[in-house]
């Protein structure tokens, strides 16, 4: 089998030196300084693992990767930024749907083992993609959504989108929220980072092991870079919207996630796109630890 | 009581209530004799004068001094003992109303008082006497006046200094903070390679250990001649398998290459980390002697970040001569002028920095092409606060202060501008340094 393909995009070519080293042996390595060189690549080869600086002088990596998604759906898209702002974060969730945000400098054994993931889960895509283009997506459940968040007036926004379309549920503190994913599979969950004085991560870090088809959409006044960081390598938040959030948008993203929900039903290959990474909190490693051992013991009960 | 009067007419009239002696006043008709007894009264051993008031209303005083040179004269007892002091009195008599401002009062009294000082004031409620005022206490009164005054100055002077300092430590943190996002990643990207270059290195170092043990086992082998030819066909096989997966010559001609790098990423790194110690190295001189282009060097190397890839910046740096300053304030002035001048560009621009030295001046300006000034904004931008950008990203200080600091220098800062054309600041910094007289109160 030929090696897979890695296309490394920096403005910094001592940084493609490096990592070309890194990889060579094991991959075809295509490297650029130039973005633009980049997307025609992206165009004209098989490409499986995107892996992009996000600071450049024509074009910001979040924005490459953002073509990058129109050019070549199947590549799984990284970032490896040596600055983290938190717009450049909200970018590569929300546009680049990055796969992995990777800081500099990195750890080899990490970033070796995130494109190895990569190239497997892009192999794959590569193999699925045609009947999934083709495939229309065939709304044969009612979608479940969890709205996750302790103010009303989300409740409220989302059900005026949706009328009664899906079943919405409202969980207004964690406790609620946990019952209500143990419960039956939620195809999109809105929540904000905080319930009251609960910091919800663990439970959208624990959400893809649940079921991996369900997207989350991050709805928060909290702007904390890192924390994003983390949940888009270890939750796969789908989307982060900044509070207070415009209607038309949340309606824009919330119809796409159900489509994408949908899809994933459809095409079980394709939910590996977005594997998280472990939770690497101690703390919230705990919580989800009990949170799935809670739904375990639930669903054995039920089972009986 | 005081029917009509202000509040503050109130707090006046305490000032001189507290000045009222209330003697009791002579009548016109009084005799000279009689006055001359009452002098002698020890309790009126203080006065200087008394005043002589008609039907409620002063309408003279007769003082100690006139009344000695009169009865010095011979006769002069028996010439006027007999007399009504209203022949003999000072009909100008130095008068204050009751609810007079303290200040307004010392100042009328010491214009018309009379040197040698022989006469008291007196003090009238609405132009009815009310008793004799002692020059000596309004005087004091005035000065334990100033004195207050004084300790209210010099407080509210130290307390907006020390929040002046914290103005400008927290201009210094936002620009500060702005600066840290550059230099992190300006650290981070050469940390990147130089630790994956190492890692890749160490591998390298192991696989390339392994190899050379192959191949001295094998020479071992073959100068010994103990070996079969078994043992070593083998060893043979091996080391060409080694050799097969490991190309040795090629993976060590590129980690040379990257050692290379390393070394080159190393020497940034040492580069910005010396940058950002020489930035607050600075901070701790208060004053030092500096080539002012090494100020504008420094500045420049700092906001590196926020000018690369945005602004492209043009150097004409004159030969200037020493110059003692506070270094670190001045880079705080070209730092806040710089990162305004990227933040004005859209897109892209240019950044025109020249210095010259004339007229015992050092000049500096700064000139961009971004997006300029209005006219109604150009007489605001070096108000405190005054700012144009979202939250987060202006504090509205950077200009006041940095005005603060050129005229701590005995300098001045001057700013043109044109919408859509661009901006220029222009720094005058005389070179006979000022004598200042305190330290400047703004080191952090
Ligand atoms: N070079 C410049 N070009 C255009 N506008 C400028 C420039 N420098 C300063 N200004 C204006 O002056 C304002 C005040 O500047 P400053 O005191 O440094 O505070 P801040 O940069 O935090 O807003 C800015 O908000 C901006 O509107
Ligand atoms: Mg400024």
């Amino acid at each position: 089998m030929s090696k897979p393909t890695l296309l490394l995009i920096d403005d910094e070519e001592r940084i493609l030196r490096s990592l070309r080293m890194l990889f060579f042996m094991s991959y075809n390595v295509r490297m650029t300084t130039d973005p633009y060189e980049a997307i025609r690549i992206l165009r004209e080869e098989k490409v499986h693992v995107v892996i992009s600086d996000q600071r450049m002088p024509v074009m910001q990596g979040s924005e490459l990767l953002r073509i990058a998604r129109e050019t070549s759906p199947a590549s799984m898209r990284i970032l490896l930024t040596g600055y983290s702002d938190l717009n450049a974060s909200i970018a590569s969730v929300n546009e680049g749907e990055v796969f992995r945000y990777l800081l500099k400098p990195w750890s080899v054994e990490d970033v070796k083992s995130v494109v190895a993931e990569a190239a497997a889960i892009a192999e794959a895509s590569f193999a699925v993609q045609s009947v999934f283009a083709e495939h229309k997506a065939v709304e044969n459940i009612r979608p479940r959504v969890l709205i996750m968040d302790h103010e009303e007036a989300t409740v409220n926004t989302v059900r005026e989108i949706l009328g009664d379309r899906c079943e919405l549920v409202w969980a207004h503190n964690a406790q609620l929220a946990m019952e209500e994913l143990a419960k039956q599979d939620v195809s999109v969950v809105i929540s904000d980072l905080m319930l009251g004085d609960t910091n919800v991560a663990y439970i959208l870090k624990t959400i893809k092991q649940l079921n991996p088809q369900t997207q989350c959409i991050v709805v928060t006044s909290f702007n904390d870079t890192s924390r994003l960081i983390e949940l888009i390598n270890q939750a796969q938040i789908s989307r982060y919207l900044p509070k207070p959030v415009s209607k038309n948008i949340l309606a824009r993203n919330l119809e796409s996630m159900l489509e994408r929900f949908h899809a994933l039903r459809n095409q079980p290959a394709m939910q590996k796109r977005q594997t998280v990474a472990p939770i690497s909190n101690h703390q919230e490693r705990l919580q989800s630890g009990n949170f799935l051992g809670m739904i375990n013991r639930l669903r054995a009960r039920i089972a009986v | 009581m005081r029917n009509g009067n202000t509040p503050t007419k109130g707090i006046f009239a305490r000032e001189i209530l507290a000045l009222v002696n209330p003697i009791e006043a002579v009548p016109p008709e009084l005799t000279v004799a009689e006055v001359a007894e009452l002098f002698l009264n020890p309790a009126y051993a203080k006065v200087l004068s008394l005043p002589v008031v008609e039907s409620g209303r002063p309408i003279g005083v007769i003082s100690r001094y006139r009344f000695m040179g009169m009865y010095l004269k011979q006769y002069a007892r028996e010439l006027h003992g007999k007399r009504a002091i209203r022949n003999y009195i000072n009909e100008h008599p130095l008068l204050v109303e009751l609810d007079q401002p303290l200040a307004e009062a010392a100042l009328y009294v010491a214009q018309n008082m009379q040197f040698p000082l022989t006469e008291d004031f007196i003090i009238t409620r609405r132009g009815k006497y009310l008793g004799i005022g002692f020059v000596m206490d309004l005087l004091k009164a005035m000065e334990a006046r100033m004195r207050a005054n004084t300790d209210e100055l010099n407080n509210a002077y130290s307390r907006l200094k020390s929040s002046q300092l914290a103005l400008v430590q927290s201009e210094k943190m936002a620009s500060l903070g702005q600066m840290v996002a550059g230099v992190a990643h300006e650290i981070n990207t050469p940390l990147g390679y130089v630790q994956n270059n190492v890692a890749i290195g160490q591998d390298l170092f192991m696989q390339v250990r392994v190899v050379i043990a192959g191949y001295e086992a094998l020479v071992d082998n073959l100068l010994n001649g103990q070996a079969s030819d078994d043992q070593i066909a083998e060893q043979i096989q091996q080391i060409s398998e080694m050799r097969a997966d490991f190309n040795a010559q090629e993976m060590l001609g590129e980690m040379q290459g990257l050692m290379t790098d390393s070394l080159y990423g190393i020497g940034q790194i040492s580069e910005l980390v010396m940058n950002l110690k020489n930035f607050s190295r600075m901070d701790a001189a208060a004053s030092d002697t500096v080539n002012l282009n090494d100020c504008i060097e420094s500045a420049l190397n700092i906001g590196r970040n926020v000018l690369k890839n945005k602004v492209e910046v043009v150097k004409e740096l004159a030969d200037l001569p020493k110059f003692t300053c506070s270094p670190s304030q001045l880079n705080q002035v070209f730092l806040n002028l710089f990162t305004n001048a990227a933040q004005a560009m859209e897109e892209t621009g240019r950044l025109h920095i020249r210095t010259w030295h004339a007229d015992e001046a050092l000049h500096i300006s700064v000139a961009d092409n971004g997006k300029g000034i209005s006219p109604e904004n150009l007489t605001r931008i070096f108000d405190p606060f005054f700012t144009t950008k979202p939250v987060g990203e202006g504090t509205g200080l950077g200009l006041a202060i940095s005005q603060q600091i050129i005229q701590q220098h005995g300098g001045e800062i001057q700013v043109e501008s044109r919408i859509g054309e661009g901006t220029t600041f222009h720094i005058r910094l005389p070179v006979a340094a000022v004598e200042r007289q305190e330290p400047l109160a703004m080191t952090v």
